[in-house]
């Protein structure tokens, strides 16, 4: 029998120099060649889950008290809760090393399947996203975190910004599982101007510390 | 090649870096910073290209590319506008639209014949007899268009596109613009200027005039232009032309990209919360004859060829005028070495007392109420007829350049196009904004202002008021900016001259399509009284220049020959793109956006052929044969593995969520049993079939269904759509993406599970319609549901996505030894039409009710709880016999599968074939179709008829269906 193994849906034709083995899934935590940035680093791995119900302001995922309005987000202890609607939120463990177990309630579905997650880290990411899509992340009224759903390289995504720091920006980016291979393409070509190149899991884990 | 000037400030070449091209097979040399058409002007070409119609010969006009008169082709590309695009070195450039040469044109005696071509001439001549028309319109074809293009070329070049978001959006980039974003810029705003030009500046850049204490207009520009690019908060796009501007202000553009860019060309949208019309004027062409004759040219056109370009646009120079411009030109260049023969300005009066001091201090003739009457010389301009405006008095003079404008005339398509209207202003002869659309601003030379204080004051003005669309302003601000407007010099008096005294034979109006003053008048008299019409009727603006040239002057001409009493008449729309572009701009990088499967890749290994279907690219093949046969026959005999990863795939929970599936399922959902498969479909209101799949409870309020591929994504909008009213507590997940599929199918498919799984598989332990969780090697969670879509023992496993290619893998392993295959979405599709196993899409479309398909038996009637979704209309539908049924039939004589969607006929057509194929399985040709009830009886002969069949028909019988294991005993077995 073969080893069982879950496999990424994003594939970067980078080499990865150095790979950690975590629940089955071979991580990347660096590639050879990753330049000075910015970069993109492929978080799928990491848990995500689906959170509905008609009484959120009761639920406290991780203890986190959920946003209220849609399009807020929270982001603490390396848990960020995305305010859909008025009865959903997407919950990301971006935190490696956190328990990464759903919570038994029957709200909450496992959906780290259901997408790619990957980070959009360092300067020029929102020239980057300008490529790409209408949605206006430098929105000075918008304070980061914040939650956009809308297309992206003309794909439904959630995308988080979690800083709009000039050198040191940062985005979160889920789309559809299936979409995976052409989406990472079309970021990759779109960022070629700017140097993006693939990166480890050490680099978003380092980010995120910073 | 000709000396340039080479030491003005306003210069934007670089003599000392050559660049290398080739026209007409020779070599040639430009500079950095040169057009092509300045390049090729440096080389002596004067004449570019010949004319639509006439072919007549084509000189340099204008520099914007307000004509077509210098369209090329350049590197196979043709009709690029070479007036404003930049030279590159090794580029390839050749002349369009000649038999010949530009210079000797076999074609040009068709300028003779003018008499031949009437306005409309083609709606009115060769069409009796009705035979001569086809073979004149493919000469006609012939003669006309400009550039030629093979149906399969394909575009060089590196195009991208950028969505950009702003607070105030300024379209030009003149000192009006700069101004306009400075203002807006300085209350914190996003600003983004757009400017066609490679350069900030506008109409000031160019120009020696004194704006103030000394500093140049063209010292001033330099100052605004750095004013504007250190600001952080403004975006500066220059070689970038705005093309369209739309509802909530939606502004599009392209901007040319230069060397180092990583595009050559790339289009632009903006989403502002505000607009600012800033793009100035362009000169009103002087109609008179020979007007586009190579050396006449705009005044524009003149001083920038020098002050830009570095060169004289022609020796010994006449200049007809009707603005202070002009005036202001003909010293500029004289300074730099133009013999002025002399100048004609329309106008009697109202000069600057300034401009004509000077004039008269070099000894440069005036004539006040003037006009060029006709060019002289026949490829060139050899001289000028000059009259006066009454056209009592003639004068002659040689001359090589004429230098003719009637006046400027504001750009106002940006305006126009958001649906803005303009109003006839008699003071200026401009049509002026009058409804400006919802924030969007107009500021500068757009509102009939010439003074530079004046241009200045409004940009301010404009920027204030949208920064206050943006809520980041103040009323006394705009108060007190407009009070400073209003204290300096207002709009100055306009010409209203559009033609000179002549009869117009040769006095062309639109250079694009050959269009003269007499072909007005003949549209004028044969009916069409508005510029709409007579633009249609004379193709008039419909050239490449987008109705640069005819402009503003078609309404006055208009109006002045019927003799209105004021100009009521509006200019023609203008509609984007404002500026031509390449449709390659518009298509942008094109990345292609398709899903795949988390089996895509081992298909591929496996020689999977894969086809685009809906977003996603599946394995529709796994050999060069298309009828898959190999692949039908090992499911049919063997065990086969299909990847059936694209079902729609949900999660629905709550408390009501029994209730959502009672609303859009036609079965009664109450009787989803644990452990248990139901198989049932969703209407829409009409009673249409819009999707099937199956429902399977996992616990107390939470169920898992699948859709059809196609539908999956919008099936969570569907329920909440049709539940929008109830208030009832549900969650629904949409795990399409988040689960795999593996349909394991054929005799052999449970020797094969047994050995990747620990638990009871046997048909007693785990039935026909059966469904088990579990877990393989303990680490996998698994849905397995016993189905039999291909009519074969199944066993659909549904797998974390990121578990799938482990899965797979087992699978393959454990089917080594039975020499297990993959099959393709073509063979499942002759697989379950062998079982009559309906796909919608193929077996309906878009009237194909629940009961025409035979799923009647789905619907359950009687359900209390919650209407169903198209209960009502399939109550209604029940007894009409008028509709059409799904039939299975067999082809007559052994005879070959129809193609699918070919009709059923008698006298009529009476159906058409759903899905028809040869039949491995049965050694037959069947299929399904859905034809008129009649029809539809157990033995009715039908008549098919196939696309370019002619007078042949195949013929097949209406059988019983399923044509396959009837009795379904395969698939439990």
């Amino acid at each position: 029998m073969k080893d069982i193994q879950r496999i990424s849906p994003v594939v970067f034709k980078s080499t990865p120099s150095k790979v950690e083995k975590r629940d089955n899934w071979d991580v990347v935590m660096e590639y050879s060649g990753e330049g000075d940035g910015p970069y993109l680093v492929d978080l799928s791995h990491r848990p995500r889950f689906d959170l509905q119900s008609s009484k959120l302001a009761a639920i406290k995922p991780f203890g986190l008290k959920l946003p209220e309005i849609p399009g807020n987000c929270i982001f603490k202890k390396g848990i960020l809760a995305n305010r859909m609607n008025g009865i959903q939120v997407s919950v990301l463990n971006l935190d490696g090393q956190k328990d990464s177990s759903m919570p038994d309630e029957a709200e909450y579905t496992d959906v780290t399947d259901s997408t790619i997650c990957v980070a959009l880290i360092g300067k020029n990411i929102f020239s980057i996203c300008e490529k790409l899509t209408a949605l206006d992340f430098m929105d000075l009224q918008k304070k980061a975190p914040f939650l956009f759903q809308g297309p992206f390289s003309h794909v439904p995504c959630q995308i988080v910004t979690l800083s709009k720091d000039s050198d040191n920006s940062g985005l979160i980016l889920t789309c559809s599982r299936g979409y995976g291979r052409d989406m990472i393409n079309s970021i990759l070509h779109a960022g070629e101007e700017f140097g993006l190149r693939p990166a480890g899991e050490s680099r978003f884990t380092n980010w995120i510390k910073a | 090649m000709i000396n340039r000037l080479t030491s003005l400030p306003t210069l934007k070449i670089d003599t000392a870096q050559k660049l290398a091209f080739m026209y007409k097979g020779k070599k040639y040399y430009g500079v950095k910073g040169d057009t092509i058409v300045s390049a090729l002007f440096a080389n002596g070409v004067r004449i570019f290209g010949r004319s639509l119609k006439y072919h007549r010969p084509r000189g340099l006009y204008s520099l914007d590319g307000e004509c077509s008169n210098t369209c090329m082709e350049v590197d196979g590309i043709p009709n690029v506008r070479c007036e404003n695009t930049l030279l590159k070195d090794g580029m390839v450039i050749k002349e369009q639209n000649v038999k010949g040469s530009a210079e000797n044109d076999m074609m040009s005696f068709l300028d003779k014949m003018d008499w031949l071509m009437p306005a409309g001439f083609y709606y009115n001549v060769m069409h009796k007899p009705a035979k001569i028309w086809p073979i004149a319109m493919k000469q006609i074809r012939k003669a006309a268009g400009l550039g030629k293009i093979s149906p399969d070329y394909k575009m060089p070049g590196k195009f991208d596109e950028i969505f950009l978001n702003t607070d105030v959006c300024v379209i030009g980039g003149g000192p009006s613009g700069m101004m306009a974003a400075l203002s807006a810029a300085k209350k914190g705003l996003r600003v983004i200027i757009m400017e066609s030009r490679p350069w900030l500046g506008g109409f000031y850049e160019y120009r020696s005039k004194e704006y103030k204490n000394s500093q140049t207009l063209h010292d001033r520009a330099k100052q605004l232009a750095n004013e504007v690019t250190t600001q952080d908060n403004i975006r500066v796009f220059t070689h970038t032309s705005a093309v369209g501007t739309y509802n909530n202000n939606l502004v599009t553009g392209f901007q040319i990209g230069k060397k180092e860019d990583v595009f050559d060309e790339r289009y632009i949208e903006i989403r502002a919360k505000s607009v600012v019309a800033a793009a100035g004027c362009i000169e009103r062409p002087l109609i008179f004859d020979n007007n586009e004759r190579p050396g006449v040219m705009q005044i524009g056109c003149a001083l920038r060829m020098a002050k830009t370009y570095g060169q004289l646009p022609g020796k010994n120079a006449v200049f007809s005028i009707g603005h202070d411009l002009g005036l202001e030109a003909a010293l500029e260049l004289h300074d730099l070495g133009l013999t002025i023969a002399c100048i004609v300005d329309i106008r009697e009066d109202g000069q600057d007392p300034q401009l004509l001091e000077k004039i008269q201090a070099k000894k440069i003739p005036l004539f006040k109420g003037w006009v060029a009457k006709k060019a002289l010389g026949a490829k060139r301009v050899k001289g000028v007829d000059l009259s006066s405006v009454d056209g009592q008095i003639s004068k002659t003079f040689p001359c090589d350049l004429i230098v003719a404008s009637a006046g400027m005339t504001p750009v106002t398509g940006h305006i126009t196009v958001a649906l803005g209207t303009l109003k006839y202003d008699t003071y200026t002869g401009f049509f002026l904004p009058d409804q400006m659309p919802d924030k969007m601003h107009a500021a500068g030379r757009i509102l009939g202002l010439n003074d530079s204080f004046s241009i200045e004051a409004s940009g301010t003005l404009a920027g204030l008021k949208a920064a206050f669309d943006c809520e980041n302003g103040s009323i006394k601000e705009i108060g007190d900016a407009k009070k400073a407007l209003e204290n300096l010099p207002g709009p100055v008096r306009g010409t209203k001259l559009v033609t000179a005294p002549v009869k117009g034979r040769k006095s062309f109006i639109c250079f694009d399509e050959d269009a003269t003053i007499k072909n007005i008048k003949q549209a004028i008299e044969k009916g069409f009284d508005v510029p709409e019409l007579i633009k249609r009727f004379t193709a008039t603006g419909l050239g490449p220049g987008q109705g640069g040239i005819p402009g503003h002057n078609l309404p006055l001409y208009v109006a002045k020959y019927q003799a209105l009493s004021d100009v009521s008449i509006r200019p023609t729309n203008v509609r984007p793109p404002l500026v031509p572009t390449l449709i390659s701009t518009y298509a942008g990088v094109n990345h292609k956006m398709f899903k795949i499967t988390p089996m895509d890749e081992m298909q591929k290994k496996d020689n999977g052929i894969f086809r685009n279907i809906g977003v996603w690219q599946r394995a529709r093949y796994f050999s060069n044969d298309l009828l898959c046969k190999k692949e039908i026959e090992n499911v049919r005999n063997n065990v086969g593995m299909l990847d059936g990863s694209t079902l729609g795939k949900f999660r629905i929970h709550g408390p009501d969520a029994l209730k959502a599936l009672q609303r859009v399922f036609v079965s009664d959902m109450s009787r989803v049993k644990e452990g248990r498969v139901k198989y049932s479909a969703m209407c829409n209101d009409d009673g249409c079939v819009i999707d099937d799949g199956v429902v399977v409870k996992q616990g107390e309020n939470d169920y898992y269904f699948t859709t059809s591929s196609g539908r999956a994504g919008q099936t969570v909008e569907w329920i909440r759509y049709h539940t929008r009213y109830d208030g009832w507590d549900f969650a629904l997940v949409n795990l399409t993406d988040s689960m795999g599929v593996i349909n394991l199918s054929g005799p052999n498919a449970r020797k094969v599970f047994e050995k990747i799984i620990d638990i009871d598989v046997s048909n007693e332990a785990f039935g026909y319609s059966e469904y088990k969780e579990f877990k393989i090697a303990d680490t996998i969670p698994t849905r397995v549901m016993r189905l039999g879509f291909v009519g074969e023992l199944s066993y659909e496993l549904h797998v974390p996505s990121s578990y799938m290619k482990s899965v797979w893998l087992m699978l393959k392993e454990a089917g080594k030894e039975f020499n297990i295959q993959n099959f393709g979405v073509e063979a499942q599709n002759v697989l379950r039409m062998e079982k009559c196993h309906i796909i919608l899409g193929q077996e309906s479309e878009q009237r194909t009710n629940l009961l025409d398909v035979g799923l009647g038996f789905l619907w359950d009637r009687k359900k209390a709880e919650a209407k169903t979704v198209g209960a009502v209309a399939l109550s209604q539908a029940e007894n009409d016999q008028t509709r059409l049924k799904l039939v299975g039939f067999k082809m007559e004589n052994n005879g070959r599968a129809p193609r699918d969607g070919a009709l059923i006929v008698d006298e009529k057509v009476r159906g058409y074939i759903a899905t028809a194929r040869d039949s491995f399985s049965l050694n037959e040709a069947v299929g399904m179709a859905l034809v008129e009830a009649p029809l539809s009886k157990i033995g009715t002969r039908l008549e098919i008829y196939e696309d370019e069949c002619g007078d042949d028909r195949i013929y097949g019988k209406v059988v019983t269906m399923p044509f396959y294991d009837p009795e379904g005993q395969r698939m439990k077995m």
